[in-house]
Order: C-alpha cells, then structure tokens, then sequence
C-alpha cells in the first residue's frame, strides 16, 4: 500500500518552476530518503504533502496528490465536505520536522500541550497523559519530567529536537516528513535521533530529505534522486550497496552532466 | 591620501562629544538632586496634610505634589485604556492581516502621526471641545477625559510600531512550524506569535507610559490647571506633574514654591528613569510566567 | 483545481485587530481633518486680521503670525544646525572605539536622555543656561541661542543614535579587510562609509528638525516669546508651538483662536512633510539601495 502518491505535481513561486512534472509513491510503514544537490526541490517537494509551500507566497501547485492513513487513499486538495481533509487536520496526520529544531519559546511542557489543545482537540484532562506518553516515546520523560516548567529554548540542541519530535508525534500523526532533521546537530545527537526515528520508522511512513550518504543508506529503504525539480531516479533497498557505489549511482546524472559541458 | 580639514576637526571633536553629552546628562542629574534632594519626603508631597488623609481623599493638600501625581496617575492610566486597544490591534492589524496596499498607506498615516507635534494633539482637542459648545453640547468644556483622549493618540504610533516590529521580528521558521503542526492563522497569531512578541510589545507600551507621563504641551490645551485638587472625575479639570513644573518655572510666588518644583523635576525626571528599568523588568517577569506554567 | 495559495488558510479573521485598525485610523483622520478645518477660514480671510502678516498686536487687531513661523525655522534649523555635526561626531566616536571602556556608558547616557521630559530639561536651563547666556549676551537670557542650545542637547542623542545604526554595520562589513590595508576605523569610516550614508545621515536631520520644530516646551520656557524677528542669539523670539501655548493660555476667542489654528495647521503640515520624506528615505534604505 501507498501511504503518499503524487501525481504530475508541479510547483513553481511567482512563475519560476521548482518542481516539474513529478510522479512518486511513497509506501506505507517505510523510510523514502530524497538525496539530490541544494536548490533540486526536495524540500519543495516534502512540503507539498502538508500543503505547506502555499504558506509562502506566489505559489502554485498544480498535478494530484493523495495521501492514505487507513482509511482508503484521500486527496488531500478536496474540500472536507467532499470527503477531504481540513487543512489543520491534514496537517495534524502529516507531522513535519525541520532542520532546525523550532521550539515555541514556551515550557517544555506547554510546547507539547497547545498543538494538542488547538489541533487535535485534545480534552484538556487528557493533555497530561498524551504529554507523558510523547516525551517518553522521544526518550525525554525520564530526563525532563521535573523539569517540564522550563523555557523550551534552555534544552540542548538535540533535546530540543526529540521535543519538536515529540509534539509532532503527540498528534497521533501516520505520515511524517523529516527535512533533514540532524542537519543542526552534532554526531553525537544526530545518532540519538536516528536510532529513534529507525525505532519509530515501522509504525509510521517516513519521507525523509537528506545530505548524508551514509544517513541515508542507513535508513532509507528505498531512495529518491531529486534533480533540477524532477525525480531522476530510485534506489531500492540501498543498504545493499556499499557507500560508494551508492555515490556513483546518486551522481552518475551529475557526471554525464558535467561531460557533457565539458564537452561542449 | 590627504586628509581634509572637515577629517581632523571631526577627528578631534569626536571624543570631546563623547565626554559632553554624559556630562551634560549628570550636570542636569547633580543640578536637581542637589536642588531637589532636601525637599524629597513626606512634606513634598503631602505639604502640612496628614499623607494617609490625603492619600483617602479626606483632606486637600494645598502645598504638596500628591494632587498632581494623582492627577498625572489618572492620565496615565486613562491614556492607556484608550489607547492599548486600538494601539496593539492596529500593530497586529498592520502585521498580520492588512493587505499591502492598505499596509503602506497606514503605515504612511501612523508616521505622520508619529511625527506630529504633541502640541497638535492638543490643538485638536480644544478645537473638539469648541466645537461641541457650538453643536450639540454647550456645556462641554476641557476635562480629563478630552487630555487622555488627546494623550492616547500621542501615544498610539508608539503602540502600533512596537508591536507590528515585535511581531514581523518573529521568525518565518517558528510560523512556519506553527502551520505544520495545522495550526489556523488565528490560532498562530494568538498562541505563538503574541507570546514571542510579548516582549517587545510590552517595551512599546512602557514606552508609551512615559510618553503621556511626561508630555506637557498636550495637557496645557486640554484642562490641566494649576490648582485643581485631587481630579475629581473624568469630566473634571486636573493638575499634573509636568504642567506643575513649567508653571512653578514662570509663576512661582515664593522660595518655598520653587523648592517643590525641583522636587517635582527630579521626581519626574526618577520615573522617566525608573520606567525604563521598568520595561526591563516586566519584560524578563511576563517572559518567566508565560514560559513556566505548566498545565 | 487547485486553489493557489493564499485563500488556503480558511478563516483568518481578524475582526478585532481589523476594528482596532479602524479606530486608530479613524483618530489619525479626525486630528488631520478638524485642525485643517478649524485653519480654513484664517487662510481664507485675507482682510485686516490675516493671520500672514508680520505684526501680532492683538489689541490692534493684527493677528499676524509670520514671525513666529519664522521663529519656527529659525530656532529648529539653527539647533539642527549645531546638533548634526555633533551627532556626527559623537557616532563616529561611538563606532571607532570599540574596546573603550566608556563606550557602554556613553551609550547607557545616550539612551537615558532620549527619555529625559522636554519639561526637565527646560526647567533646569532656567537656572543654568539662562544665567551663563545673560552673563555672555547681556539681555534677560531669555533668548534665541538659550533655546537652541537645549533643543540641541534635546535631539542629538536621538540623531547620534539613528547614525550609528546606520553606519555600524557598513563599517563593520568593510572592517577586517579595510584594516589590514593600512587604515584606522576613522579613515575607513570618513573615506568610504560616509559618501555611502547619505541617506541615513539625512535621515536623522530630518528626525532632529521635525523634532526641534515640534517642541513647545523648550522654546516657551526659554525663548522669550517676543513676537518678533530676532536680530541675533542674544533676542527674543517667538514659536508658533510657544504661540499657541500662549494663546490657549490668554485669550479668550475670536481673530486670536484664528492665529492659533492657522499655527497649527502650519505645524502638521511641516512635520507631516517631514514624515513623509522620511518614510520615504527609510524605505530606501530597507531595501538597501542606498545610491549615491
């Protein structure tokens, strides 16, 4: 099954095309990595599953994407009273991380309860528990639950990550879009939340940008090649490849590419 | 390369500036605390009036400043009323919502407000009040009210600057996260935006408060007299710290007098100061609640 | 089929902030349109008791307030005149000492007397400017240069401010290279960020003339209010802020309240001007294009 498909999507700001005629699918329960250069539209393209590019403006999409969370695939532009979704309730299904971590510059705690309260219209006796049970899932409770009365801008970086983390995953999300979430950190946190997001990865699908190689055949199972706004090509399984016949596979269009001009 | 004379005399005049202006500032602070310091206490304000009397409004202070705080106290307060609504709204207003072409020429409005001289805003009270006694109201005179109305318009462009500045000052990333998480527009602005920007509006409106706490011209054209008592309602004339100085400065009868005006000078000069140090501490205060509670 | 973006959002009302806006935009209107209003008929009436003459003897009935206008100009170009070269300088000192140990209390002062009341300073310069001038000028020292010395003191930490945000960071772009070729901070500032600056500098003129024009309580205090034409520092002159103080104050109606309105107008459309130009300047330099 398919958790996410897209359809011929399309997206360009004020007329500059970013993305072009994309077609992919994401399978449900797996990791999908996007690797590709900086400026090829992956980001772009992980957010035209929360409809989050059209928070920018002169955007336009165009193309059909449809997003499954078990209840039978959805397109995810069609109004609610055709069956669709709301924008805060897509949104709450499709949780989102970013590189850097984005804590509200609120406690610990409150970070974690107000998406609660205002989108998943959590009643307020339950906030606690759901708070609990999110930083536990993050591995933050044991470290934090005396604490949770502090500014969310005093944890480490990686702690403030797994709290973003953990805020989304408090939703009670089925897709989650990972924009290069270790990009900030150092090894050592980016390691934490790797093994967590691997433990995590079965019971979520997981769209994933990515710098890393090594990150990437890590935890991919299958990988997308993004280039120039278009998907140029996917890698099944990687973890059979060693990293550097992974390399030659990911920057072989790079190569023909630079040939060519050289050529020329 | 050469060097024009306009470059040496800058040159040296740079750090003589530097060492004029801090003492300018401590000559005027030295002049009024040497002047004003004695007369400091009870009896400054309070004059020969028991201070706990005065203070419940059970006898009037005839020699002391306590009717001109209190006057200043009820402006201030009432400035503030009026003002932070539409002060914070049109900010919000201005950042958030307003259409770009309406956010230029609003913006364009409050800058010429911003630049327009207090005394103008007084002008347009007197005139309000001149007109209302040829219309519909005879009786209509200067008042409280009119000085707070004509205070809160003063203040108003510092309100709307501060908190549409505190708010574009948020970063696009926190929105963005805000929306990702499937937050409304609304819900972003009120849960995540505001409190961000907590702090700056908060400097903006402590910014505000001294403004009306120190404007004098304004009051002079909208009801502030120089012996009015304790205010006696928002209908009523009033006195006020500032008004009281200048007019002390020009009219004082006797020694006596002249020393309750230093008083006053180096008292208004110490809440200017002390709003300052005020903003400072609210903010870090609001930003500690608003971060600690937990449930 | 797909909406684009921007209506997305679903409901963003903003009935509130949008009421709040109004409000305020309705006060801003009401102030523009009834002080141009209540001027209307003095600049319309150009008979025996105009307001654009020269002589204000109100017992006579001429109600002229060209001099104070000319009070006005005088008075606020001349403080600008004293406070920008000393803004200037005291900013280029601000931003070439950057490991002076008085810099944080410079800069602690400065802050602090952007918040001094005009009503402090003008009551201390009663008692401290007005005597020294008297010694110097002769007179009551009530006078032109009393006023214009503390209206400088008045804007210039408000200037100095503005410059050295201004010029700040286009010094501290061109720093680490610039330094290494041989130049002090001066020189760099001097030779290359100032024909640069131009606009902030011009900026913070019009900050300090729009300020120094609008002040009532310096020059009432200070000037002397004489409705007249001053011959030099030691004279008295007249404002039209002061005027209007003044006249609230003594007058009971009639040809005078005329003079006080037409002052008014005069004044908002000076200062809106000036804020306009302003905007205009800032909005330039937002954009970063700062030509030269």
């Amino acid at each position: 099954m398919n958790a996410v498909s897209l359809e011929n999507v399309s997206v360009s700001f004020f007329d500059r095309p970013i993305l072009q005629a994309v077609n992919a699918l994401f399978p449900a329960g797996r990791i999908s990595v996007l690797v590709g250069r900086s400026g090829s539209g992956k980001t772009t393209l992980l957010r035209t599953v929360n409809r989050l590019n059209e928070e920018f403006p002169g955007c336009r999409t165009s193309g059909t994407i449809t997003i499954d969370c078990g209840g039978g695939p959805c397109n995810i532009y069609a109004r609610p009273n055709e069956g669709g979704l709301s924008l805060p309730e897509l949104r709450r299904r499709v949780g989102m991380l970013f590189q850097t971590p984005n804590c509200f510059p609120v406690s610990v705690y409150r970070n974690i309860a107000m998406p609660l309260a205002l989108t998943a219209g959590v009643n307020a006796n339950d906030i606690p528990d759901k708070a609990r049970e999110a930083l536990a899932a993050v591995g933050l409770w044991e470290e934090l639950k005396d604490r949770l009365d502090m500014p969310a801008e005093r944890l480490s970086g990686g702690q403030q990550q797994r709290l973003c983390l953990a805020r989304l995953l408090a939703l009670n999300p089925s897709i989650l879009l990972l924009d290069e979430p270790t990009a900030s950190l150092d090894v050592h946190a980016a390691r934490q939340i790797e093994d967590l997001l691997l433990d995590l990865a079965p019971r979520y699908t997981v769209i994933m940008v990515s710098h890393g190689l090594r990150q990437a055949r890590h935890m991919a199972d299958q990988i997308l090649i993004c280039e120039k706004g278009r998907l140029t090509g996917i890698i099944e399984d990687p973890a059979r490849l060693d990293e550097e016949h992974l390399a030659e596979r990911i920057y072989a269009s790079d190569a023909t590419d630079a040939d060519a001009s050289t050529r020329v | 390369m050469t060097r024009p004379l306009c470059f040496r005399l800058i040159t040296a005049i740079a750090p003589l500036t530097a060492a004029l202006l801090p003492a300018c500032l401590l000559g005027l602070l030295a002049f009024l605390v040497f002047k004003g310091l004695p007369t400091l206490g009870m009896e400054l304000f309070f004059g020969d009036t028991p201070p706990v009397a005065a203070l419940l409004g059970r006898q009037p202070v005839w020699d002391g400043l306590w009717p001109a705080c209190a006057g200043s106290l009820c402006l201030v307060g009432l400035t503030l009323g009026l003002s932070l609504f539409p002060g914070v709204g049109c900010g919000i207003f201005l950042a958030e919502y307003a259409p770009p072409r309406l956010k230029s020429l609003a913006g364009a409005a409050v800058d010429m407000l911003a630049g327009t001289p207090s005394i103008v805003m007084g002008l347009f009270g007197f005139t309000l009040i001149l007109f209302l006694r040829h219309t519909f109201m005879p009786g209509a005179t200067t008042c409280l009210l009119l000085a707070a109305g004509c205070l809160a318009l003063l203040v108003l462009p510092v309100l709307i600057v501060g908190t549409r500045e505190a708010l574009e000052a948020v970063p696009q990333n926190l929105i963005l996260t805000a929306a990702s998480l499937g937050l409304t527009k609304n819900q972003r602005i009120r849960h995540v935006q505001l409190p961000a920007a907590a702090p700056g509006i908060w400097s903006g409106v402590i910014l505000a408060l001294g403004r009306a706490a120190e404007d004098t011209a304004v009051i002079m054209l909208t009801g502030v007299v120089a012996n009015a008592g304790l205010p006696a309602g928002i209908g009523a004339k009033f006195e006020a710290l500032p008004f009281s100085i200048f007019y002390t400065a020009a009219q004082y009868q006797s020694p006596e007098e002249l020393q309750r005006a230093f008083g006053a000078a180096l008292v208004l000069l110490l809440l200017a100061g002390g709003l300052i140090l005020a903003a400072r501490f609210f903010e870090n205060r609001y930003r500690r609640r608003w971060q600690g509670s937990a449930a | 089929m797909m909406p684009q973006a921007g209506a997305h959002t679903g409901e963003s009302r903003a009935a509130l902030p949008a009421l709040a806006a109004g409000l305020a935009l309705l006060g801003i209107g009401l102030l523009f349109a009834m002080v141009i209003i209540a001027a209307l008929p003095a600049f319309l009436d150009h008979g025996a008791g105009s307001v654009f003459t020269w002589s204000w003897r109100p017992y006579r009935g001429e109600f002229g307030i060209l001099a104070m206008l000319s009070g006005s100009v005088i008075l606020s170009v001349s403080a600008l005149l004293l406070a920008w070269p000393l803004a200037l300088a005291l900013c280029f000192w601000i931003i070439t000492s950057p490991r002076s140990p008085f810099l944080v209390p410079v800069r602690g002062c400065l802050r602090l007397m952007t918040a001094v009341p005009t009503v402090v300073y003008g009551f201390a310069a009663v008692f401290l400017i007005t005597p020294l001038v008297r010694a110097g000028l002769g007179g009551s020292g009530f006078c032109w240069l009393a006023a214009a010395l503390v209206l400088t003191l008045l804007v210039l930490p408000t200037m100095a401010l503005i410059m050295e945000a201004g010029l700040a960071p286009r010094l501290s772009a061109l720093c680490p290279g610039g330094l290494a070729v041989g130049l002090d901070r001066m020189e760099l500032l001097w030779f290359f960020v100032l024909p640069l600056s131009r606009k902030t500098l011009l900026a913070a003129a019009l900050l300090g003339l729009g300020r120094a024009f609008g002040d009532t309580l310096v020059p009432l205090m200070l000037a002397g209010n004489a409705p007249q034409i001053p011959a030099g520092p030691g004279d008295s002159l007249r404002t039209l802020t002061a005027h209007m103080a003044l006249v609230t104050a003594n007058e009971v109606g009639g040809a005078a309240y005329n003079s006080l309105f037409a002052a008014g107008a005069l004044l908002l459309a000076v200062t809106a001007l000036t804020s306009l130009m302003l905007r205009r300047i800032q909005a330039a330099l937002d954009t970063g294009a700062e030509q030269q």
